[in-house]
């Protein structure tokens, strides 16, 4: 019959030196060194939030009819919303390239008596969906397919 | 507040890491076409016509749903974290409760705006 687990059986021997300083920040934050892209893929949080509520737009825009569909697509023709456009796809490449680098380095060392694909297979795996999306996403848009 | 947003981390998280891997994956192509491509005249949006039945079929609606609905989880948590590093944790009682309201604000328009089609 199992026993139960001492409940102090993962306890340290002696007590261990307990942090009572608070966190330091570090002096290179926000753009020096390494944690120049760090900061930058944190703000990419703003640029998601605008593009979400964009998103919002066009598809509330959709359920009210042709006029005011059309009427926000033409909006987007605005210097400054193309402009903000191409500061969205950098964002959003850069955070997919950033993201799509962690899942090799995040896989387990084996599940059961599998192992993980090399990481080159996982990164090649993880661009070709990536790409495959945008190609059929971009083709819908622009009335290629199932036009 | 801090008790409730540790509660619920996990499900932040997840809305987050699957704001960045969807939320990436659809917005590549959207901004694209209709951010860049279409206004540019390098090629012509889809139609209105083309775009409601398309977007008014189940998988539609799920597809706009999370075009939506993610990104703004993953820009909330994103902008949370930005503001903690800048600023410190000790704004985080109000901040963090503020961006996550914005997000599930714009996610329930969002379901409304997917049903309303």
């Amino acid at each position: 019959m199992p026993q139960h687990a001492h409940p102090e059986a993962m306890a340290p021997s002696k007590p261990g030196s307990t942090r009572t300083a608070p966190p330091l920040r570090p002096p290179q934050l926000p753009f020096a060194g390494r944690y120049r892209a760090y900061t930058l893929f944190g703000w990419t949080g703003l640029l998601y939030l605008l593009l979400g509520f964009l998103a919002l737009r066009v598809v509330w825009a959709l359920g009210d009819g042709k006029q005011a569909f059309d009427a926000v697509i033409a909006s987007f023709e605005h210097p400054l919303y193309i402009a903000f456009h191409v500061l969205a796809l950098v964002g959003v490449v850069f955070v997919g390239v950033r993201f799509f680098r962690l899942f090799p380095k995040a896989q387990p060392p084996r599940i059961g008596p599998v192992k993980p694909p090399p990481p080159a297979v996982i990164l090649t795996a993880l661009y070709a969906v990536w790409i495959g999306v945008t190609v059929v996403f971009a083709a819908i848009l622009a009335g290629g397919i199932f036009a | 507040m801090k008790r409730l947003l540790l509660k619920v981390e996990p499900i932040l998280w997840l809305l987050f890491g699957q704001g960045i891997l969807i939320g990436t994956l659809l917005l590549t192509g959207w901004v694209l076409v209709l951010g860049i491509a279409a206004p540019l005249g390098v090629v012509d949006p889809i139609s209105y016509a083309r775009a409601h039945d398309l977007g008014a079929s189940l998988i539609g609606r799920l597809v706009l749903l999370a075009l939506i609905a993610l990104p703004l989880w993953k820009g909330a948590h994103h902008m949370r974290h930005v503001f903690i590093d800048t600023g410190g944790g000790d704004r985080d009682a109000t901040v963090a409760p503020l961006l996550y309201l914005l997000a599930a604000a714009g996610s329930l328009v969002a379901i409304l705006a997917v049903v309303r089609l």
